[in-house]
């Protein structure tokens, strides 16, 4: 039977209708079927992983997986995740969001979660339009395209995701497209993996909606679109600032170290404990061990 | 701790939180509620317990339910402001029948109104900020000992019918000083969420229940369940159809009305007079103070005091209607819980006592309703 | 057949040419229809034209020959409604 033969059934959960109630062709499956790869590679236990998404087009990913999953508000997982990740850190929390949830509505949120490096994996579908509403602009939309409440031509520049996860402290920033799926799941694995905030931007496109109101396509046009529109870091380098900013870069732009939320707060409070069982609460030892000493502005002392 | 203390009422908040086993806060800082989250920023840590300010009151809450949803009881406080951009989550907390405290203390509104001003301007808000029809329990002390009892009521309601429930002070109740003893915290009664023991396969989230309360699996610890603002189906799933709604809708309200008996807290002191006060919140202080002076005059006056305000204790006042001629109602705004009030009074005359501007009643004014003036 | 090469291998050196290509497919591809929306993405973006778009807009394998076991479509398929098997030697 195709269920026994298809590894990716596994991860789904058998009561749950399908097909998906995605459009034919739509990319997100293309990323849930990648995400399933990642965490299939990774080998996590289905109790150990918790899966979060706002509303939208992507925020429909969830209730498919057979994991903890959690539908919340628009624009508001990362802060739902948060919670539920410091009641339960041992959880891997993966946070699933359309662009306008994420960026528009959820900016803040997307801000803050990546500042404080909490140790979850924000997965941004960036289709660069409101989907499930019909077809309006969204933060990523570009410049000039034509949207539902941009018939004249968007005229905002669109917000630059990666580049703003990395200013906000995120450790790990990757962007992928769904025409690059094995691609994708290797950076969902990495961002997965990676202890603190990690983000991937899965580069997707909706036919039915900005396809449709910019005459581009299919699917399978709008496919071939992203694989041209396309390129790697490296060859990125070689074209100008100006070229770059139509195309799509793909790959790892950002991976670094620092420490993370959830292992400072449990520091925070064996530190607490420990300076109540020392009994001398006017020792209080601060984060790097060093005695509490006033703030000293370090420009004007 | 000791034995008797000066205590602030937002302290004793924050103490029957941790005596009743909270130990999740998520907040962000607005007057006069902030001192909850400052103690709870201190002692949450020596519990065990984990705080974090967020960076909003709508991030504040999610992340209560999103702690909740992982097995931690949480809480959240905030104050007129805060609570209306918190109303979303509520409904979403009502929807997912997830529990969680949202304690608002509340300011003289509306917007950034006056915010060390004391009003009681949200008794409404509480039970209709959010929309669609959805029940609510919202409890409100008088006192700062009240505070503390109500905070552990507030919790073990929640945890009970996992409901959202809203503890809601005033700016006088929250920043005054009194002297409390309060009780050892081990010796406080604790109701914790029930859980399950059936084999995940058979786990039905959001079915499976006389009590009309699902018993409710944390996420982690072997059941795997959607959780969804979407109207669901008994499995959690998102459904459309009629035959899963109107089930939803009817037990979703009748484990808060087939309950009214265990919810319901009202302090009646009647006998059948004739002129009843009914009040809540601070202004049942001022109310308190008003039936002395007014026994001490030889009046017969009953007071009602309502310790939880939505659902709305009609059984209660339809009986005082049948024997009071005049039900007096003094609250800190223009006429809110008194809408419910004069809805089941009847023919009895129910005399409005109101100030909306930050002002407290005194009991002078309620002692004037009292003798007719 | 033998005889003749034996004969000629003795005559004139015979250059092997390079060993000809495996013929056969890597890969079997196995289609789920009841979860296929026909969006045509396996058909069209196949490397080796495997498939086809066949009645009621579901693909068909026309050349199973073809399939190198790349996997393209099996990582592509937005429903999970194809699955590639590698055909073990």
């Amino acid at each position: 039977m195709p269920q026994e033969q298809h590894s990716a059934y596994n991860y789904l959960r058998p009561s749950k209708k399908f097909p998906n109630v995605w459009c034919s062709g739509c990319g997100i499956g293309i990323v849930m079927s990648a995400l399933i790869r990642a965490i299939d590679r990774i080998g996590l236990d289905k109790d150990d992983v918790a899966l979060v998404s706002g509303i939208g087009c992507t925020g429909r990913m969830p209730v498919y997986l057979d994991f903890n999953t959690m539908h919340t508000t628009h624009g508001r997982a990362l802060a739902f995740a948060t919670g539920l990740k410091l009641a339960k850190p041992r959880l891997k929390v993966i946070v699933i969001m359309g662009d306008g949830d994420a960026l528009a509505i959820g900016g803040n949120h997307f801000i803050h979660a990546a500042r404080r490096n909490i140790d979850m994996t924000a997965i941004v579908v960036n289709n660069s339009i409101y989907g499930m509403t019909g077809g309006q602009y969204s933060p990523t939309t570009p410049l000039d395209a034509r949207a539902t409440t941009a018939p004249y031509g968007n005229i905002e520049p669109p917000l630059p995701v990666c580049e703003l996860a990395i200013a906000a402290g995120a450790v790990y920033v990757a962007r992928s497209t769904v025409y690059h799926a094995v691609e994708l799941d290797r950076y969902l694995e990495q961002a997965i993996r990676k202890n603190g905030f990690s983000m991937v931007e899965a580069v997707s496109y909706c036919h039915t909606t900005f396809g449709r109101l910019n005459k581009m396509g299919s699917p399978v046009d709008m496919m071939r679109q992203i694989k041209e529109n396309s390129l790697t870091l490296a060859s990125a380098e070689k074209i100008s600032t100006e070229e770059r900013t139509t195309k799509i870069v793909r790959g790892v732009l950002h991976d670094v170290e620092k420490p993370e939320y959830t292992a400072l707060y449990d520091q925070l409070i064996a530190r607490v404990r420990q300076s109540i069982e020392s009994k001398s609460p006017q020792k209080e030892v601060t984060r790097d061990g060093q005695e509490f000493r006033p703030y000293r502005n370090p420009v004007s002392g | 701790m000791c034995a008797v203390k000066l205590m602030q009422g937002n302290e004793a908040v924050s103490w029957g939180a941790l005596a009743a086993g909270c130990r999740f806060y998520a907040g962000y800082p607005i007057t006069p509620s902030t001192e909850i989250a400052e103690m709870l920023a201190r002692e949450l840590p020596k519990l065990g317990g984990k705080f974090i300010q967020m960076e909003d009151e709508i991030a504040s809450l999610a992340a209560c339910i999103g702690a909740s949803a992982g097995g931690l009881k949480s809480m959240t406080a905030t104050s007129g402001p805060g609570f209306s951009l918190m109303q979303e989550h509520i409904g979403y907390a009502a929807m997912t029948e997830i529990p969680c405290v949202i304690v608002d203390v509340q300011r003289l509104g509306p917007s950034t109104g006056q915010p060390t001003s004391a009003s009681q301007g949200d008794v409404m808000q509480a039970r209709w900020g959010t929309h669609g029809d959805h029940p609510i329990i919202v409890l409100s002390p008088t006192s700062v000992r009240q505070s503390f009892d109500l905070a552990v009521t507030a919790f073990n309601f929640s945890e009970k019918y996992r409901t959202p429930v809203i503890l809601l002070l005033d700016e006088v109740v929250g920043h005054m000083r009194e002297r409390v003893e309060l009780p050892e915290f081990e010796s406080v009664a604790r109701v914790e969420r029930v859980g399950t023991n059936v084999p995940p396969e058979w786990y039905k989230p959001y079915g499976d229940s006389i009590s009309d309360v699902p018993p409710m699996a944390d996420f982690g610890t072997g059941y795997r369940y959607h959780i969804t603002g979407l109207f669901h189906d008994v499995m959690g799933y998102p459904t459309q159809r009629l035959d899963e709604i109107d089930p939803w809708i009817e037990r979703v309200h009748r484990k808060i009305d087939r309950n009214l008996h265990d919810i319901l807290l009202v302090e009646e002191d009647t006998e059948m007079a004739k002129t009843v006060v009914v009040a809540y919140g601070a202004t049942a202080r001022s109310a308190r103070h008003a039936v002395q002076l007014a026994h001490s005059r030889r009046h017969k006056v009953g007071l009602v005091t309502l310790l939880t305000i939505w659902p709305f204790a009609e059984e209660v006042i339809s009986r005082i209607a049948h024997s009071a001629r005049r039900i007096i109602v003094p609250e800190m705004n223009l006429g809110q819980l008194v809408l419910e009030v004069e809805r089941i009074a009847g023919r009895t005359k129910v005399v409005r006592v109101n100030c909306a501007n930050g002002e407290l009643i005194k009991p002078q004014r309620i002692l004037d309703a009292i003798e007719g003036r | 057949m033998s005889d003749i090469a034996v004969n000629e291998v003795q005559k004139v050196p015979v250059i092997e040419s390079t060993p000809k290509p495996k013929h056969g497919p890597r890969g079997r591809v196995i289609i789920f229809g009841m979860w296929c929306k026909g969006c045509g993405l396996c058909v069209e973006l196949c490397p080796t034209k495997v498939l086809a778009l066949g009645e009621n807009e579901h693909p068909i394998v026309v050349k199973p020959e073809n399939c190198t076991a790349c996997h393209w479509c099996d990582t592509h398929c937005p429903d999970l409604a194809i699955v590639v098997k590698k055909i073990d030697e």
